[in-house]
């Protein structure tokens, strides 16, 4: 009885697909915010705040279309997946997103624009990769890796993270 | 400690707990076909689900067509993994 419900379950979880390009669309939308990001706290102008906001709007919209297909073309919700996508919320993800901002950071305030550029090419690659590496460890145990921030607070915490950027630029 | 419960022993219902785990939400249609049951049997075992509170159900809209999406609440979550571990202890029983 125990085997067969974990065979049914089981079965969901490897017949759920990722949507087709999820990768490279993550892995830019995050370069694009990355990248954004350095330059607006780096320019500190109006001009750098609305370029910031623009990458962050680029990269919600992205993870927004990735999660509505992924919804779309499975039938399902996974939260997991959610906080993965707009969070980054796995150590891999989080070590290269943090790592590249730095460098996009600091390579921005000394006006390295094609060190902003690397860094937040290799931060997109790296938070795209460890998303897709979470995915195959939610196939392997789906029970354990399929909790995670709900929609709702994940807009709210999206806000949050708007809001903080705005005030971040007020501020310098 | 844990014991059996009743409303989940029946090996469908254990499955529709046990398969809603590892998502947040299934779409109806979604968890018929991974439980390979019909429509009705199906309902009957959401609205038994749903009237106990393990399982909670919202309409919405999906491909374009209205749907059910259904999901595990957390009082589901607790009863299934009660419900797991009674059924372990009593298959160790018998295999000591």
């Amino acid at each position: 009885m125990l085997a067969a419900a974990d065979q049914t379950r089981q079965r969901l979880a490897t017949s759920l697909r990722l949507p087709s390009g999820l990768r490279p669309a993550l892995a830019v939308a995050a370069a694009v915010q990355v990248s954004t990001a350095a330059y607006g706290i780096a320019s500190q102008t109006a001009a750098g705040l609305a370029v910031a906001l623009v990458g962050v709007a680029v990269f919600l919209g992205v993870a927004a279309l990735t999660l509505s297909q992924f919804r779309r073309i499975n039938g399902v919700r996974v939260d997991g997946l959610a906080s993965q996508i707009v969070l980054g919320t796995g150590a891999m993800s989080t070590m290269f997103y943090v790592g590249a901002f730095a460098a996009a950071t600091w390579a921005a305030f000394d006006s390295l624009w094609w060190l902003v550029v690397a860094a937040a090419i290799a931060g997109g690659a790296g938070y795209a990769f460890g998303v897709v590496r979470w995915w195959q460890a939610y196939r392997h145990d789906p029970a354990v890796n399929a909790g995670g921030a709900s929609p709702r607070v994940l807009a709210a915490l999206a806000l949050i993270a708007c809001l903080g950027l705005v005030a971040l630029l007020m501020a310098g | 400690m844990a014991e059996l419960d009743p409303l989940i022993h029946a090996p469908a219902r254990l499955q529709v707990l046990t398969t809603l785990s590892a998502v947040s939400e299934a779409e109806f249609a979604t968890l018929r076909n991974a439980l390979e049951v019909s429509d009705s049997v199906l309902s009957k075992h959401i609205s038994a689900l749903a009237d106990a509170g393990y399982v909670q159900t919202r309409k919405g809209v999906q491909a374009g067509r209205r749907t059910t999406w259904i999901g595990l609440t957390g009082s589901g979550r607790k009863a299934l993994r009660d419900h797991v571990a009674a059924l372990r202890r009593m298959i160790d029983l018998v295999v000591d």
